[in-house]
């Protein structure tokens, strides 16, 4: 079906049954997934789906569905059961209604390429000139994978809403091994396929790779670290879930109470750029149907803006920022960021290690856990090279180190930025960020005491 | 869907005609709907209706999979024909023909058995559940502030019908039930505490009183009350530690299941979850004291990682991955137990059916011996007892992992005394497993969903163990 007619289709039964306000959307998607391990083709994946999701809020109640059953009686049913228990669901807390439309969206350009959409056999010859990228270097194993997204979403509001957008990525992660215990990663991640890099992405791994052997174990202790991009983008990702309003209403943000304050340092501009032109991640509207814009969450350090949804604008009292994304766990439509772009600095990477003199260089990481989401404690462990920095230079690979630090203190102890910057996407880190990298003071080191 | 094998097998027969050497088709329902209580405000009661077929498909070696929502008969064949399209276009690339293991085929039904059916349950009840949690809560009842009570019910009901070209035939059901609850407490003077707790098995709405909703979540914000109160910086040195059942759990989840599942030995997680410090040919190499058995088993009844036959239509069983101390077992999927020229152990699962099966565990827990809890406390002259934890962290090879303890006491002269406030267990896998003298007998699981995939799938898991002692570790 259209998917405009399904949407309508939605909204009249939602009406029907008595809900007074209800926003659907539908996602095209379609993805194709390259994987390899060992220098070779583990398996192929694609995938095609049309799902229906629906909002529904009436009289302080809420409910929301995502139907991948193209059986449109079982769509029409779920509806009426989640209308007929709005009835019975004790009332929430703030009563709102979806934003008013008409709205006008401003499209994103350069975030649509035919050739990302139709790539098929190219994704192959992209793994194959990573992996041998790679191995020129010095890597002896490569892996990794190469994902295409081809999306399409269009969203229907019962306030008046109704627009669609549509967007390509290409996102490619490459990590290369000179020893089992030497391995850097790549990566590569663009809307068009001119700027998607494999080859770069494949040689970055097998640099760090080869430049990590013969690591010795690391210590304990608090070091000056320069983070490359692929790690501070996970920390990022961190810093962007905390800034949503949902995160601060259900006590999980180390930003709660924080709007106005200083949360980092004064050289750290944050923002979520989901206007931004050619940038993945970004989008026209969001999923109330409301027109995204850029949101600085951080300038100069302090705390700017929450992101918000309807939900969360009406019971904080805050303008809406057009970050709603559909969720089908527990609070069916979150305020999201969706591209996290940090301001950069003015010199090069080889600047920051000669700022930070005596210290760490990491270039990546893995199994960022928090003891408290409120406070901000928490681990992270060091993967992929990591290296010493001595005298202002890089100096010998280590291995074994954790960093054990608080959140806030991390952001207010970023000194210096690169001036250039990376995107990052992988399994780590979802929201595409483009970030530098960054020299943290005084990050705290931990290892296994047996 | 009354039938889903009749897409899994056009999927299958199609595949084979359009050149697979072997297919395999899944019909997948996955139905849930969820509930939450934020500070007692009801929150957005959210349902997902999840139904598709996914194909996989072997072709001259290669492997391909493949997935569509739509049960039209021309898009299953164009998914089909994806699958197969991908898979030859990358045989040039596969260094060493993918091969599966040898295993029965076979036809069954199977299920996991509700005695109250969930879906009889109106939301009235279920929100009286939360309501019932909620009110245990108050700040008069527990003694502590707590600004912030995320209670959340969730139900998932998973029905699978799966056909492969050997002729096996399977459908099975699993209705899976989960309280979580995520408390923040607030002690004025000191700072504030979290706790994050998740109860899960595969049963019907019968679970609800055995979780004991007036009770649980009250006793654990009790429990951060005291530890805010009273509990003391963390003592250095090396002393003796008794780690409680829910510790254990996590940990023989994270350093044993985890690195002995075979594709992560075998290198196919590297670029995602990573790798393992185990190699192919450390079966028998010891890891641990002779005190320390470690199976995975996901044919517990009612357990939260139940099922009885795996996505590859094998049988499943308990597997022994720590007999004693020594690697005893992988967990093998058909590819896995081919490359390694062993049989399949059934541990392939794939969370949608938009998802490829790989190897997960079930229930991981360590084996529960002889002692009481105040046997092994006994003789203890300094030292920690770490009951639950709050923050766990483990590095990608699965060897350097660290745990924060949330309810620790002092262990003096073989007696819980003082509180401690979050002692840190930063260890090696080996000087862990190393570390255990003695094992307690009472056994007790935590439900967990296990993150592993690109993309994602979350598996539900149990996590399990007795308390175990540990003789001479230095806290973090």
């Amino acid at each position: 079906m259209i998917p405009h007619e399904a949407m309508e289709q939605i909204l009249n039964t939602a009406k029907k049954l008595g809900v007074r306000s209800a926003a659907a959307g539908i996602t095209r998607l379609r993805e194709r997934m390259v994987r390899f391990s060992n220098n070779s083709i583990t398996v192929t994946n694609s995938w095609r789906t049309e799902a229906p999701t629906v909002y529904l809020i009436s009289n302080k109640r809420r409910a929301a569905c995502m139907i991948e059953d193209e059986n449109p009686d079982e769509l029409k049913s779920t509806i009426e059961q989640l209308a007929k228990t709005m009835k019975v669901t004790p009332e929430g807390d703030v009563d709102f209604e979806l934003p008013p439309g008409p709205f006008k969206y401003q499209l994103i350009p350069g975030i649509y390429d035919k050739k990302v959409a139709d790539a098929d056999a190219e994704l192959i010859d992209a793994v194959e000139s990573g992996i041998d990228a790679a191995k020129k270097e010095g890597a002896m194993r490569v892996s990794g994978v190469v994902i295409t997204r081809d999306w399409e979403r269009h969203v229907l509001t019962s306030a008046g809403a109704d627009g669609s957008d549509r967007g390509t990525e290409v996102e490619m992660t490459i990590r290369a091994f000179a020893d089992d215990e030497a391995s850097g990663q790549g990566i590569s991640l663009s809307t068009t396929w001119a700027e998607f890099n494999p080859e770069e992405a494949g040689a970055t791994a097998g640099r760090i790779a080869k430049m990590a052997l013969n690591p010795i174990p690391g210590e304990a202790g608090k070091y000056s670290v320069v983070f490359a991009p692929s790690i501070f983008a996970n920390l990022l990702n961190r810093v962007g879930d905390s800034a949503s309003a949902h995160s601060v209403d259900i006590g999980l943000s180390f930003l709660g109470d924080s709007l106005g304050k200083k949360v980092a340092s004064e050289n750290f501009t944050l923002r979520d750029g989901s206007q931004t032109a050619g940038a993945p991640g970004s989008i026209a509207l969001d999923d109330e149907g409301y027109p995204t814009q850029n949101v600085t969450l951080i300038s100069g350090g302090v705390l700017q803006n929450y992101l918000h949804n309807s939900y969360t604008a009406a019971k904080y009292k805050a303008r809406l920022t057009g970050s709603a994304r559909f969720d089908a766990g527990i609070a069916g439509m979150i305020p999201d960021a969706r591209s996290l772009i940090l301001d950069p600095g003015e010199g090069s990477v080889e600047d920051l290690f000669d700022k930070a003199h005596d210290g760490l260089y990491v270039t990546n990481n893995w199994y960022t856990r928090f003891q408290n989401y409120r406070t901000g404690d928490f681990s992270t462990i060091c993967r992929d090279g990591v290296f010493r920095i001595r005298n202002g230079r890089v100096a010998e690979p280590v291995k074994g180190l954790r960093i054990s630090d608080n959140m806030i203190r991390i952001l207010q102890s970023s000194k210096a930025m690169s001036r250039d910057r990376s995107w990052v996407k992988w399994w780590e880190v979802q929201t595409p960020t483009l970030t530098p990298s960054v020299l943290v003071e005084s990050v705290g080191i931990t290892t296994p005491e047996k | 869907m009354s039938d889903g094998f009749e897409s899994a097998r056009l999927a299958v027969d199609y595949a084979l005609k359009v050149g697979a050497d072997y297919a395999e088709g899944r019909v997948q329902r996955n139905t849930g709907s969820t509930y939450t209580l934020k500070n007692g405000s009801a929150e957005p009661v959210t349902v997902g209706r999840r139904l598709g077929v996914g194909v996989r498909v072997l072709v001259g070696g290669a492997l391909g999979f493949a997935s569509t929502n739509s049960f039209d008969k021309d898009e299953i064949r164009t998914t089909v024909e994806s699958a197969v399209r991908t898979a030859k276009a990358s045989r040039r690339l596969v260094a060493s023909p993918t091969l599966l293991s040898k295993e029965k085929s076979c036809e069954d039904e199977w299920e996991a058995r509700m005695k109250v059916d969930v879906r009889d349950v109106g939301p009235e009840e279920k929100f009286e559940l939360l309501f019932t949690i909620e009110k245990s809560l108050a700040e008069e009842n527990v003694h502590v502030r707590l600004p912030s009570r995320i209670l959340i019910f969730d139900e998932d009901l998973t029905e699978k019908f799966y056909v492969n070209s050997e002729g096996t035939q399977l459908h099975g059901f699993v209705p899976r039930l989960s309280l979580v609850y995520i408390l923040t407490a607030v002690e004025a003077g000191v700072g504030s505490a979290q706790r994050i707790r998740h109860e899960a098995q595969s049963s019907g709405w019968e679970v609800v009183e055995e979780w004991n909703p007036k009770e649980i979540a009250a006793d654990d914000a009790k429990m951060m009350g005291r530890m805010m109160r009273g509990g003391k910086a963390p003592p250095k040195g090396e002393m003796d530690f008794v780690l409680g059942s829910e510790v254990t759990g996590i940990i023989c989840h994270e350093s044993c299941g985890h690195p002995q599942e075979a594709d992560r030995i075998l290198g196919r997680e590297a670029a995602q979850a990573g790798e393992s410090y185990v190699k192919p040919n450390m079966i028998g190499h010891r890891i641990g004291s002779e005190h320390v058995t470690v199976i995975d088993d996901p044919t517990l009844p009612n357990s939260y990682g139940f099922y009885l036959y795996d996505d590859e239509g094998v049988r499943a069983r308990p597997r022994t991955l720590i007999e004693e101390g020594a690697i005893s077992d992988f967990l093998h999927n058909r590819e896995t137990a081919a490359e390694l020229k062993v049989a399949s152990n059934g541990a392939s699962r794939a969370s949608s059916y938009d998802r490829e099966p790989i190897i997960r565990m079930g229930n991981t827990y360590m084996m529960p011996g002889d002692y009481s809890l105040d046997e092994l406390l006994e003789g203890i002259g300094n030292g920690v007892y770490m009951k639950s934890f709050m923050e766990w962290n483990i590095d990608d090879r699965r060897y350097n992992q660290r745990y924060v303890g949330l309810e620790a006491y002092m262990i003096e002269n073989g007696e819980i005394t003082t509180p401690v406030r979050n002692p840190i267990l930063e260890i090696t896998t080996p000087g862990l497993y190393g570390s255990v003298d003695a094992v307690g007998k009472e056994l007790a699981f935590s439900g967990a969903t296990c993150g592993k995939g690109d993309p994602m799938q979350g598996a539900p898991v149990w996590t399990g163990g007795p308390p175990i002692r540990l003789r001479q570790i230095r806290l973090g």
